[in-house]
């Protein structure tokens, strides 16, 4: 699309260009007096924010944009950037993104800034954070209360708010361009995304610093103030707040698994947050609060009200791709418990797929595989080998692949013994109890196993082979495999054996009809998916519209001149050839 | 004073040979005395003694329904233990002896009335109760638990020995294994019905945990088999008559299916192109 990426790139340099504008001040500022590093710092970042902004009103045109791209990339190169300032601008490019955002209405803008927190978080720390509220707020603007909130939460408290107007004084060597500024300054009100997108950051530095119910406390102050606030395009932060407040719940004593963690507590909130999400219907916030939801129920196996969540509630359709993921995870958990395995496959196959493949995730994907794998067990089938093999998997999923191998073989005593073993890891994983119901599987396979290999075997020797308990008990569980399908045999009680029937031609069935409608099912649901997935960017056929007026205009215009003689018989000439 | 009150009736309540009748009407009283106290539901200013008085009513309440075979009032005297169940033990002035019995009641009832996927979700809580293996090797909490697998699997004859008299944890759990036994047999005789051609009397007998040979010939009765010789004959036979009639209606269901299939991909094919 090739509309959208002169859009994108000079934002995306913001920090560069943060960066140039910095070099081109420092040779200014000796007129200026030293005032400590830090100081000019402040000083510098000043000068910095405005010209994302300014992109942000010329953003229709997109020539200009591109071509003041090109310059500022190679001016870039010979920048070394102090990593703070660095720091700083990347926090403040994402406020213009933010503003961007709001005017323009788009989501898009607001997520590319969110993703930006990941970069900013490896070099955050107090400072940096305090110095980036208090140059953003005025003591007398009127977010300066949720300022102080912020500055309070990191225990940063005694930095005043509004340094920079205090610093544009000083610059007397350009007393315009800074009273220029100032006036900006002063004009621009901070939206509130900006708030909140700040208190995300505060949220994140909270949570790398361990200082969980700090953590917990500030959330509940942001959380008071977004719910205050009724604006769309805060959705997909207030997602990401709700995010880190249930992320804090779950680090405080007591420990999840037990019913007193505060997270059973903040269920009504999060509840409460879903009601206003659905009603003002903030896909967002609604799709990350139901994943929430349903991983606190987990931790705490309230089982049932997890089921009653996801049966009152709908999943929007068009949340993230990572929720997406996240929930169909959460859903087959439930559902794998609940014994209803299929669905539980289903759910668990399409949230390994929609995990992200980059390392980030890793995480994700392996327990998500792991669970799928003991779903598949469970199902009777075994799974693909190939699971194992890939490299980032293979030692996480090494206990799973000794209990596959045991299941494959029908062996019981393997298979206890494995489970005894890599107990410990089965229990974290929180596969344990699925895996003890295995334990039925390997006997199946075990029978099945007999039967294929056997036209006739005495239940004695079923009965030893598999480990079963007596010769009783293995012609119950026989009969009750035949029953089942497991297998196609008859029993006979007198002689105690089982004969096994002749298999009849799987082709002759209906099934390869049934395998291969489902392959064809997949490979529609497919491309439906990516039709649905393309993007067209707003407005767009207006553009053609406009453009095809334009030719037609200029047709004409060309038209005229030709009748008034204006144009010369080679101009023709030229433009035949042309074409 | 009302407390006090509390405490005789719930001496009385904790002999088991009680009257259905009687233990009604102490426990109703039970329940308005908390009514009084306002401990009938946990709320964080209930003092921890009335807490557990509470506990307790609710807990007896819930094995004298299960004695007197009263499975709507033993559901609701269960649920509403729920709650103080998920409290923590500091709220509660003793721990509570009867906890995992009723909850092993609980998931044995849940057996019988095969609420699987029911059973399955409370005993993945109960693993926040302690370690896997603490639970199994409970003596009340590891019966339902031993129980379902073994019925899972298929091994009637280690349930049929569970369920005897005197291999039972504890009295109550016989009411429930009562409701188990018809529910057992009914498993063995679908299963039997596909995995024999034919069943001699004394097998069966045994096969079905059956006291009589009248008896056998009841049940046989009842599942509609031929009795021939002194052999039950599965209608298998008959079975396959039927099979052969609705054979020739399946395959037109199938070609039914592959035709619609087909056109199905054609139509896609036209909105893909």
């Amino acid at each position: 699309m090739p509309g959208k990426t002169p859009d994108k790139e000079p934002v995306e340099n913001g920090g560069y260009r943060g960066g140039n504008d910095m070099k081109d001040k420092k040779d200014l500022k000796p007129k200026a007096g030293k005032k400590g590093v830090k100081e000019g710092e402040d000083e510098k970042m000043t000068v910095v924010v405005p010209p994302p902004k300014k992109q942000g009103a010329q953003k229709n045109d997109a020539d200009g944009d591109v071509a003041m791209d090109v310059d500022e990339k190679e001016e870039g190169g010979e920048v070394k950037v102090d990593p703070v300032v660095q720091t700083l601008s990347d926090i403040k490019s994402n406020f213009a993104l933010l503003d961007r955002a709001v005017a323009l209405f788009d989501a898009r803008f607001t997520l590319r800034a969110l993703r930006s927190v990941s970069s900013i978080r490896k070099r955050l720390t107090p400072d940096i954070l305090a110095q980036a509220i208090s140059e953003t707020y005025t003591s007398t603007s009127p977010g300066a209360e949720t300022a102080t909130g912020l500055l309070q939460a990191i225990g940063r408290s005694d930095v005043p708010l509004g340094r920079q107007s205090g610093n544009e004084m000083e610059i007397d060597s350009e007393p315009k361009a800074a009273g220029k500024n100032g006036a900006k300054k002063e004009a621009k009100e901070i939206i509130p995304e900006i708030d909140v997108f700040l208190g995300i950051l505060t949220q994140v530095l909270l949570h790398d610093n361990k200082q969980w119910q700090q953590g917990l406390e500030f959330s509940r102050f942001l959380i008071d103030r977004i719910q205050t606030l009724n604006r769309r395009t805060l959705d997909g932060l207030s997602a990401k707040v709700y995010f880190y407040y249930s992320l804090f719940a779950e680090q405080l004593a007591p420990l999840p698994p037990s019913s007193q963690s505060p997270i059973v507590s903040i269920r009504p909130v999060l509840l409460a947050a879903l009601r206003t999400a659905v009603l003002r219907k903030d896909t967002d916030t609604q799709a990350s609060v139901i994943v929430l939801l349903l991983r606190n129920y987990l931790l705490t196996s309230h089982i049932s009200q997890a089921d009653l969540l996801v049966s009152h509630t709908q999943f929007p359709e068009n949340a993230a791709n990572n929720q997406v993921a996240r929930y169909l995870y959460y859903l087959g958990k439930v559902r794998a418990i609940q014994l209803l395995y299929t669905e539980a496959h289903n759910h668990l196959t399409a949230a390994t797929r929609k995990a992200p493949s980059n390392v980030c995730a890793l995480g994700f994907s392996q327990t998500a595989t792991k669970l799928l794998l003991v779903v598949e067990l469970l199902m009777g089938d075994i799974p693909d080998r190939a699971t194992f093999r890939q490299p980032t998997m293979e030692a996480a999923l090494h206990p799973y692949f000794l209990l596959v191998r045991a299941v494959r073989v029908g062996d019981l005593e393997d298979f206890e013994s494995i489970v005894a073993q890599h107990g410990d890891t089965f229990r974290r994983d929180g596969t344990y109890t699925l895996i003890l119901r295995l334990r039925q599987n390997v006997i199946k396979t075990g029978i099945r196993m007999m039967s294929l290999s056997y036209s006739r075997i005495s239940l004695r020797d079923i009965c030893i082979r598999l480990h079963l308990g007596s010769e009783e008990s293995a012609e119950y569980i026989v009969a009750k495999a035949i029953r089942d399908g497991v297998i196609e045999a008859t029993l006979d009680r007198e002689h105690g054996f089982m004969k096994s029937k002749e298999m009849g031609d799987v082709y002759a069935t209906k099934e390869p009809g049934e395998t291969f409608h489902d392959r064809i099912r997949a490979c529609l649901a497919l491309h439906d998916e990516s039709v649905k997935a393309m993007r067209f960017p707003m407005n767009q056929h207006r553009l053609e519209l406009k453009n095809a007026q334009e030719a037609r205009e200029r047709e004409r215009e060309m038209a005229k001149e030709i009748q008034e003689g204006d144009l010369d018989e080679d101009d023709l000439g030229g433009e035949f050839e042309g074409m | 004073m009302a407390d006090r009150q509390l405490t005789t009736l719930l001496t009385q309540l904790r002999t088991p040979s009680l009257p259905f009748s009687q233990s009604t009407t102490l426990l109703s009283k039970a329940k308005l005395l908390l009514l009084q106290l306002s401990a009938l539901t946990p709320s964080p200013t209930v003092p921890p003694p009335h807490l557990t008085l509470a506990r307790e009513v609710y807990e007896l309440g819930a094995l004298h329904a299960l004695r007197a075979k009263n499975p709507d009032s033993f559901t609701r005297y269960v649920s509403q233990l729920q709650p103080f169940y998920d409290l923590s033990p500091s709220s509660f002035s003793s721990p509570s002896q009867n906890q995992n019995k009723v909850t092993a009641l609980w998931l044995l009832f849940l057996l019988t009335q095969g609420r699987y996927t029911e059973f399955h979700s409370d005993l993945e809580g109960l693993s926040t109760r302690g370690s896997v293996a603490e639970v199994e090797n409970d003596k009340f909490l590891g019966y339902p638990i031993k129980l379902e697998r073994w019925l899972m699997e298929g091994a009637y004859d280690r349930v049929w020995k569970a369920m005897k008299k005197g291999e039972v944890p504890s009295e109550e759990f016989g009411v429930l294994c009562e409701v188990l036994t018809p529910q057992i047999r009914r498993e063995i005789a679908s299963s039997s019905e596909r995995a024999y051609p034919s069943l001699p009397f004394l097998s069966a007998q045994s096969l079905l945990f059956l006291d009589s040979e009248g008896a056998v010939i009841d049940f046989a009765r009842s599942r509609g088999w031929v009795i021939k010789d002194r052999t039950i004959y599965f209608p298998t036979a008959a079975e396959m008559n039927v099979n052969e009639e609705g054979e020739q209606e399946q395959e037109q269901e199938v070609s039914q299916m592959v035709i619609e299939n087909t056109l199905g991909y054609a139509r896609q094919l036209e909105t893909i192109v």
